[in-house]
């Protein structure tokens, strides 16, 4: 039977899912340090505790020890996005009035992501950047499907009113 | 418009109609941007390589995991137990007496913690507290033993036949089945039996023959003869006398047509078995028998 505790698939494992408990933590406290020191300490927890942790069940359990690390302990910050620049690139014969809009629209998107309860911008962004379907997300945050698809809706709304300067 | 509408148009779960109806909607270019700009959305740089270097660094090579913890863990426990069960044993044992015995045609050299010396004579055994022997010098005999008796609080020797008490002193206790002699070399020895309190000078014994108290002549020697491979006796009943036999050479003595009560007086020697068995045949008048470990004596008239 395979092993936590066995290097390779613990090695495995991590590449797998760290990048996703980092962006997680970091979506939700636009902290890039804390992002790394619970990517840490969750895989710290799970070596720990690799004979009792079965591989199908590491992934889910990671999730939840990164999720109660900052639990309630820090606020959440700004968080900052980069902006793909394939959409610029792409279109070098946009009109500087163009480019002045979409660079605008981008300020606003910023703001109104951060605007967000962390819950709800966690939820977007891990669908829209990271492109997770809801019920991994679901399976993330411990909650159903419906609660996610909820947020989802929530935020979008809210992100469409901020910008739209409803 | 079903319940969060936004979200299933979003993971692509509208049914036609409900996605026409949306499309037709006013905000719909507004949600249609925010799709398209969200999707180019990027997560700062994250190096899953180098943070798995880290980690293996900085906490892996030093936390233990768990599943090499747990044998650790049985062995702490099966320590501690084993640790109790040792300082418990080692207290109960510490509160026991110490013991000495000897075997037949064995002897022993006992040194007690105040540097005073028993010999024990075969067949014997000794019992004393070894945490209390500051407080309480007492030895308890069974059998026969000399004593070199170091100076200090008052050293006691019980037998079934009654006590020995001296502060610092050499002298020989013998107590056996029936008889009980007491042998002071040096110093001064009490002895109390039945409640009668006896003062022993130097060279001088105690005796008590099943009960009756036997007046003794004058010991010989600074020490006893049985120190020296010898045992000696005077005036003693053969019975006695072949007692000592038996359990000098580890041999069963019997006797046919000899009277046991006669008094004997000579030595035997204790490492020569034949030498030792001519030394009482002869003055006593007996022939005697080898037959491995047993020994017969019978009366010199006796045809056999």
């Amino acid at each position: 039977m395979s092993n936590v505790c066995e290097d390779h698939i613990f090695s495995e494992i991590f590449k797998k899912h760290s990048k996703t408990v980092f962006n997680f933590i970091f979506y939700k406290f636009g902290n890039e340090e804390k992002a790394h020191d619970a990517v840490q300490e969750a895989f710290v927890k799970l070596w720990q505790n690799c004979s009792k942790v079965s591989p199908d069940k590491a992934k889910s359990y990671v999730y939840t020890v990164a999720n109660n690390l900052y639990l309630n302990v820090i606020k959440a910050e700004k968080v900052r996005l980069k902006h793909a620049d394939s959409l610029v690139n792409d279109r070098t014969n946009e009109s500087p009035e163009f480019l002045m809009e979409e660079k605008e629209y981008k300020e606003k998107l910023d703001n109104a992501l951060n605007a967000l309860p962390d819950n709800q911008r966690t939820t977007f962004l891990l669908n829209r950047v990271d492109g997770k379907k809801y019920a991994e997300i679901a399976e993330m945050e411990s909650v159903s499907v419906k609660a996610i698809e909820k947020r989802m809706h929530l935020a979008l709304k809210s992100l469409r009113e901020h910008i739209d300067g409803i | 418009m079903q319940e969060n509408y936004l979200a299933k148009w979003l993971s692509g779960e509208l049914s036609d109609e409900e996605l026409r109806e949306f499309e037709s909607s006013p905000e719909y270019a507004s949600y249609q941007k925010l799709k398209d700009v969200s999707s180019k959305l990027m997560a700062p740089d994250f190096d899953s390589e180098k943070a798995l270097m880290r980690l293996k660094d900085e906490h892996i090579a030093n936390a233990p995991r768990v599943i090499s913890l747990n044998p650790f863990k049985k062995f702490l426990r099966v320590a501690a137990v084993i640790a109790i069960l040792l300082a418990g044993s080692y207290f109960y044992i510490n509160s026991l007496n110490e013991n000495v015995s000897t075997e037949f045609a064995e002897r022993s050299e006992v040194v007690l913690p105040d540097n005073s010396e028993i010999f024990l004579n075969v067949d014997s055994r000794i019992s004393y507290s070894k945490k209390n022997w500051d407080k309480n010098r007492n030895i308890d005999l069974d059998g026969e033993a000399f004593f070199k008796v170091a100076k200090g609080k008052k050293f006691t020797v019980s037998t079934e036949h009654g006590t020995v008490a001296v502060l610092g002193t050499q002298f020989n206790v013998e107590n056996r089945n029936g008889f009980f002699e007491v042998t002071c070399y040096e110093g001064l020895v009490s002895v109390t039996h039945k409640n009668q309190e006896t003062k022993l000078s130097a060279g001088s014994s105690f005796m008590v023959i099943n009960g009756k108290i036997i007046k003794t002549g004058t010991p010989k020697g600074t020490i006893p003869s049985w120190m020296n491979n010898e045992s000696s006796f005077e005036s003693i009943p053969l019975k006695y006398v072949l007692a000592e036999l038996e359990r000098q050479f580890n041999i069963k003595v019997s006797t046919e047509n000899i009277d046991t009560n006669l008094l004997f007086t000579g030595s035997f020697n204790n490492t020569d078995l034949n030498m030792a068995l001519k030394s009482i045949s002869t003055p006593s008048k007996t022939n005697f028998k080898i037959d491995g470990d047993n020994v017969l004596f019978y009366a010199g008239n006796t045809l056999q």
